[in-house]
């Protein structure tokens, strides 16, 4: 019940921040140089039908009223329609198609890299400044080093190029279609309509993305997680466990890694933002027709209501994700009650 | 006249002799400060003088000792390398500035003699635009950087010390900024203001200010209730100085760690943006140049490979580095 509350509690707290973020857009994208109207139009029109789509896009009237009429609509779920990409389609039927993709390979990405991250930052803090540390901690600040984009382009040279294993661009195969959309995540879709085999055509494309995202974050876990194992590993508990005779590796998997663990999940979910971002540039390398492409040509052509859906519905992915890092320290540490 | 000028001339002297004074006690303070950061113990003026030299002499040994394993002289290594890259690049390119920005035949020509890492689209030298772009990133990055660094500590400063309604204003603000997607706020502003290196930087300035603010409230918030705080309030010193003589020099250090990673990182979402076409075209940058090749990867691989080890190799400098420096500089890491 505490929990439902806490839950509640923080949803409250989150209004605010998106309250803001939505403003900050309307402010930013009206500052913007262009005009929605002739991204519209395009190249022909004439001045009444300039007036008409100005009018029928409420651009018309002034600033202050754009603005609370702007909030208005987003209370009653009218986000407006595309001008630039598909003339007329509600935004949100747009970018939920495109933004589950990028969705997608940044939620594999962090699973994996906190999985391989955590058991890499064990290794090292166990054989502290031994060589295999030295190695450990070097790869993983490679890792981050690498910009997303340029790795993707190597991979997609090697790996499919001269080493024909991967799909190196889009993520289904030529001919294959699509399931029918119900929640818009293609792998949720595929199962409800029971085409296996498109989900098994998706992850195969989605696989040198996913290794090449997973690398942002790897560097952060792999330090963090190293680090609290070290302070953990100084605890009396410890010593306790050790000195009665607990082997080495119940030690470390059942007395310490639990208890270094809150960290490291804050750090995977503050790391998630920025793996966002690299999610727009790796999609953007592979082709992936995800919500990067789609708000590049938001910003080119000042299209406000496609910009603002995708930053609305991006911000809200990164502070779920912080909530959910929040509630997970209570089926780690059960002494965190809410 | 001549009356006039005669007493106008001691004026002068001493008000020249007035900024050497301004000049040496700003830079007095910045060694200090530099001292004090990095030599543990050189601020222990009530020592006698025997303990203070054996003091020095041991903390000096320990932080170098601490700074020195493979990896962060490797970064240091990097970093030397880059800055000269940068510094000296016309000595080190065969071909000029304006030649390497104009439009030569030769439309990626695979390496040769003359172009030892191949050709761009536009017939460009590719070893000198990767010597010339070590300019641009570092020019970009170290004041985009500093400018988030001023203003999130002076907000920072500011939020952890009055705390109340201007805490919560400043941190709601920069709780806004944090939950704005970075690389869309970027792109944005370089739509607003057009795609210039001086806007490039701003924006990466503005972006970057809730970090640092977020950073040293907290430790401000720390500090601020500590014995040494409310001794200079007993002793009635004002609040500007409290916050940026008191408290603001014992809660950097984390700020400084952060800031040798955070060129590194800003390194790298430049050329990302750069990537995606949001900064100035003209520019002899590393991420401009993989754009460019992007469409070429398969049939002219050298395009994109040698712009990205160098955002690499120098991402990887300033990463090892600040790795070393916090270790060396992590109180909880001091003792292990």
């Amino acid at each position: 019940m505490s929990l439902i509350k806490y839950i509640v509690r923080r949803f409250i707290a989150l209004l605010p921040v998106l309250f803001g973020v939505l403003t900050l857009t309307f402010v930013l994208s009206r500052f913007m140089p262009g005009d929605p109207v002739l991204a519209f139009l395009g190249d022909r029109f004439t001045t009444e039908q300039y007036n008409f789509q100005l009018h029928r896009l409420g651009l018309d009237k002034p600033i202050i009223e754009q603005y609370f009429i702007y909030l208005g609509d987003l209370f009653t779920g009218q986000w407006g329609v595309s001008v630039s990409i598909n003339k007329g389609q509600p935004v949100w039927d747009l970018v939920l198609d495109r933004f589950t993709r990028t969705f997608d390979i940044a939620i594999m990405a962090i699973i994996i890299s906190a999985i391989v991250g955590i058991k890499t930052g064990i290794i090292s803090a166990t054989n502290r400044n031994k060589p295999k540390d030295t190695i450990f901690r070097g790869m993983a600040l490679v890792g981050v080093a690498i910009p997303v984009f340029w790795m993707g382009m190597i991979l997609r040279l090697v790996f499919s190029y001269y080493i024909p294993l991967f799909p190196g661009l889009n993520y289904k195969s030529p001919g294959i279609g699509d399931p029918p959309i119900i929640t818009n995540f293609r792998v949720i879709d595929s199962i409800l309509s029971g085409q296996i085999y498109l989900i098994i055509d998706y992850l195969y494309h989605l696989i040198l993305p996913v290794f090449c995202l997973s690398f942002i974050s790897l560097a952060s876990v792999v330090r963090q997680t190293r680090s609290s194992m070290l302070e953990v590993l100084e605890q009396d508990y410890v010593r306790t466990a050790r000195a009665k005779g607990c082997k080495e590796e119940d030690v470390i998997n059942i007395h310490a890694r639990k208890n270094a663990m809150i960290p490291v999940v804050t750090v995977i979910g503050m790391s998630f933002g920025g793996l966002l971002g690299g999610a727009i540039l790796t999609e953007t390398t592979f082709n992936l027709n995800g919500v990067g492409a789609l708000v590049m040509i938001a910003i080119r052509n000042t299209d406000y209501w496609v910009l603002n859906a995708v930053v609305f519905v991006i911000t809200l992915t990164f502070v779920m994700v912080n909530l959910g890092a929040d509630l997970i320290y209570g089926l780690i540490d059960p002494r965190i009650r809410y | 006249m001549e009356h006039e000028s005669l007493k106008q001339e001691p004026e002068k002297k001493t008000k020249s002799k007035e900024s050497d004074n301004v000049i040496k006690n700003i830079l007095s303070w910045v060694i200090n400060n530099i001292k004090f950061l990095l030599i543990p113990a050189s601020r222990l003026d009530d020592l006698t003088s025997r303990e203070r030299e054996y003091e020095m002499k041991i903390s000096k040994r320990k932080f170098i000792r601490r700074l020195k394993s493979t990896l962060t002289i490797l970064g240091i290594a990097i970093i030397f390398f880059i800055v000269t890259l940068a510094v000296f690049a016309p000595w080190f390119s065969l071909y000029s500035f304006e030649h390497l920005a104009g439009v030569h035949t030769g439309m990626w020509d695979p390496p040769s003699p003359e172009h030892p890492l191949g050709q761009t689209t536009l017939g460009r030298d590719i070893l000198g635009r990767i010597i010339y772009g070590a300019r641009a990133s570092l020019t970009i990055a170290l004041p985009a950087i500093s400018f988030s660094l001023v203003f999130g500590v002076i907000f920072g400063v500011i939020a952890g010390f009055y705390g109340g309604w201007s805490e919560s204003i400043i941190m709601r603000i920069m709780d806004v900024f944090l939950a704005f997607p970075g690389l869309i706020l970027a792109m944005v502003f370089i739509a607003i203001w057009g795609q210039h290196i001086e806007y490039i930087m701003i924006a990466y300035g503005i972006i970057g200010i809730p970090y640092y603010s977020r950073l040293i409230r907290g430790s401000v918030i720390q500090a601020r209730e500590l014995p040494y705080v409310q001794a200079a309030k007993v002793a009635g010193a004002s609040n500007w100085r409290i916050m940026f003589k008191h408290i603001l020099p014992n809660c950097i250090q984390p700020v400084i760690i952060s800031f040798t990673f955070d060129i590194g990182g800003i390194i790298l979402s430049l050329a990302g943006l750069s990537f995606l076409g949001f900064s100035d075209p003209q520019l002899i940058e590393w991420g401009n140049d993989i754009a460019d090749a992007r469409m070429h990867l398969y049939d002219a691989p050298w395009g994109a490979m040698w712009p990205g080890i160098m955002i690499l190799i120098t991402v990887l400098g300033f990463m090892l580095f600040g790795d070393g420096l916090r270790d060396a500089l992590d109180p909880r890491l001091r003792n292990l």
